[in-house]
């Protein structure tokens, strides 16, 4: 068990795929928002990679284990101690009733840490999922973040403690995090040449875009795109701007939608339907480096991808996050 | 970069009698997008069609598929493209697309739901109070501390007229969205179709059973929420997380795409009465008749005299009522 001292700035229960199959019940998938962190914490602490986890946005976040465990910590660099000690992240650590782990502040590259522990964080599945819809305030750990006094139960490991402690992630299985994500893309639902002209298109795919500040778990606000050029003079029967479409699904994870000329990424929590156009789709092998952009300090840019190409990264993913990783 | 890469068509059926146009559009690795017309248009026969062919291709359990989201005139698949290629998905749509010859013709399962309304109740309008005091001090679309009286204004009617309105149509949702448990419901009689515009900026907070209006589509509210709708009263919960109530018993949402709703005016104490029947004694029997709904009789009933006389009355009202009304 784990006892929160401090929820930080946003600590939440998320694991993967996340909630797969409520899409037209208004209910998006959530999810961890870097899954790629989270299946390497749990390949540490010898759980499924999609297993619950804790994800710690922004830093801050401090806890008091109420019984000993096995843990894995990965993602941004927030400098944990445990008992004040600095202790090492992408390795599995023994912890022991009465220990205090604590978190600083995100590092000079990336945004999110994750802890895993052996046999999972215990909360009840909601429609499938441990995951946490903010948005929602159901899943996770009572519907929302983390806070002082909540207290998180453990699964049961498939280990015994002492034989999953001492685990690494291999050097080269460890990601490269920067602070300009290239996350690969495939265009569409709306493109070149009905809704954005090839200019347009090409402008979307040749520039960095900056996270901006207004970023959360529902959507990623990137930086206005004022030299953004559309194919039409308004969006018809949608309304005047024309961005605007008769309200669509959004193919939630990873639209790029189009509102105004600002260009949201929408991911985890965020909106099953609306009335924007989307023109490129970050494909989900590259999905977790939205969640470690900075808000107001990185960049994305967006790199043209084919189906196929997808398709393979998606199996690289899958032997990436498994025990192949380990040292 | 060459202008290809950005073709994301990757298959199409030629329009064909009430068919438009279909259009398979790539929407991601895992999604397609199908969308009926290359040029948009507002059509209700269009979501009769979409809904249709998503029963179709949904009861054939397809390997990979994961779930469909159909709008008015699209729908969205999510699939896993390890198990199920794109193409595979496209040929599976195009068999039932091609199946459906006279959308005239098709009857589909839809439950008309009879939903008691309090207009102008206290919650709501604590709700719009919140955004004046917080949002947008001197909002043009609140009256009287309230919208109803700016949505007469924008139809050209009385408040009266407006309520009227509201229960004289039956509202058919074309899918669920946007929250969880909500649809998106639109007139059915457009002789009764009422047409506002949207907030601006949204709401932070609409209470639980809100019901909203925005451009002509009707929302209730199923959690406490943002929105951008005007608002006129509160209906009883069409959501439960708790599924305490056996209504909620296979999930905690009410609504089902092609679900008809029927709205009737009550008090505010007999909706409050009914929230407890429904969260604490769970005994509330929600008046539901499961129907078929046939286009031949709509399109019929929509094409009469009488009702596009009716129609043509309302135009009128609503471009002078527009024209009257502050934009927001």
């Amino acid at each position: 068990m784990l006892k929160i001292i401090n929820g930080g700035i946003e600590t939440v229960v998320e694991d993967w795929p996340g909630r797969i199959g409520y899409l037209d019940n208004g209910m998006s998938s959530s999810g961890a928002f870097d899954n790629v962190a989270l299946g390497l914490a749990n390949v540490l602490v010898g759980n499924q990679p999609g297993e619950a986890g804790i994800e710690i946005a922004g830093g801050y976040f401090q806890a008091e284990f109420e019984a000993d465990a096995v843990i894995g910590i990965t993602g941004t660099d927030m400098k944990p101690t445990l008992n004040n000690e600095p202790i090492p992240l992408w390795e599995s650590i023994k912890v022991n009733k009465g220990d205090v782990i604590k978190f600083s502040h995100f590092a000079e590259f990336g945004f999110r840490t994750y802890i895993g522990v052996a046999g999972g964080i215990d909360v009840p599945p909601v429609l499938g999922s441990k995951s946490t819809c903010l948005f929602g305030s159901y899943g996770g750990y009572e519907g929302r973040k983390l806070q002082k006094d909540d207290v998180l139960k453990f699964g049961k490991p498939s280990k015994d403690l002492d034989s999953l402690k001492g685990r690494k992630i291999k050097e080269e299985a460890i990601p490269k995090y920067s602070r300009e994500w290239v996350l690969r893309a495939m265009p569409g639902p709306n493109t070149s040449p009905d809704y954005l002209t090839k200019e347009g298109m090409d402008y979307l795919f040749a520039n960095s875009h900056k996270v901006t500040l207004n970023s959360n778990r529902s959507a990623v606000r990137l930086a206005e795109a004022s030299e953004l050029s559309f194919a039409r003079p308004d969006g018809g029967a949608a309304g005047s701007h024309p961005s605007n479409v008769l309200d669509h699904a959004y193919a939630i994870r990873g639209s790029l939608n189009i509102c105004g000329n600002t260009p949201i990424l929408l991911i985890a929590d965020g909106p099953t339907l609306g009335g924007y156009m989307n023109a490129v789709h970050v494909i989900n092998a590259d999905l977790w480096k939205i969640g470690q952009g900075t808000p107001g300090r990185d960049f994305v840019k967006f790199a043209c991808c084919t189906q196929e190409e997808a398709v393979e990264a998606r199996k690289q993913q899958r032997e990436w996050l498994s025990e192949k990783s380990l040292a | 970069m060459d202008q290809k890469n950005y073709d994301v068509i990757l298959d199409k059926l030629p329009e064909a009698d009430s068919r438009p146009e279909v259009l398979f559009r790539q929407a991601g690795d895992g999604f397609l997008q199908v969308e009926y017309g290359a040029i948009p248009r507002f059509n209700l026969v269009d979501s009769f069609r979409v809904l249709t062919v998503n029963g179709a291709v949904k009861a054939k359990n397809i390997k990979g598929l994961y779930e469909t989201v159909p709008g008015i005139r699209t729908n969205m698949f999510h699939f896993d493209p390890e198990v199920l290629p794109v193409k595979k998905l496209i040929d599976e749509i195009e068999e039932e697309e091609n199946k459906l010859e006279n959308v005239e013709d098709i009857v589909f399962e839809s439950r008309l739901i009879s939903l008691p309304i309090a207009f102008e109740d206290s919650e709501t309008k604590k709700a719009v109070a919140k955004y004046v005091k917080e949002v947008r001090p001197g909002a043009p679309n609140v009256i009287d501390d309230y919208n109803i009286e700016y949505m007469a204004m924008c139809n050209g009617c009385s408040v009266q007229e407006i309520k009227d309105m509201v229960c004289a149509t039956e509202w058919y949702n074309s899918g669920n969205g946007f929250w969880p448990g909500g649809g998106f419901f639109w007139p059915l009689d457009p002789s009764n179709a009422i047409v506002v515009p949207k907030y601006n900026p949204p709401r932070t907070w609409t209470p639980e059973g809100t019901v909203g209006i925005g451009g002509p589509c009707l929302y209730v509210y199923p959690t406490p929420t943002g929105g951008g709708y005007q608002l006129f009263g509160r209906t009883i919960p069409i959501f439960q997380f708790a599924q305490k109530h056996p209504l909620f018993k296979e999930g905690p949402t009410f609504f089902k795409a092609g679900d008809r709703l029927k709205f009737h005016e009550v008090t505010e104490d007999e909706i409050l009465y009914i929230y407890k029947h429904v969260h604490e004694d769970t005994d509330y029997v929600y008046d539901i008749k499961n129907d078929m709904f046939k286009v031949k009789d709509w399109l019929e009933f929509y094409n009469s005299p009488e009702t596009q006389k009716g129609v043509k009355e309302l135009l009128a009202r609503q471009e002078a009522g527009t024209k009257a009304a502050p934009s927001v």
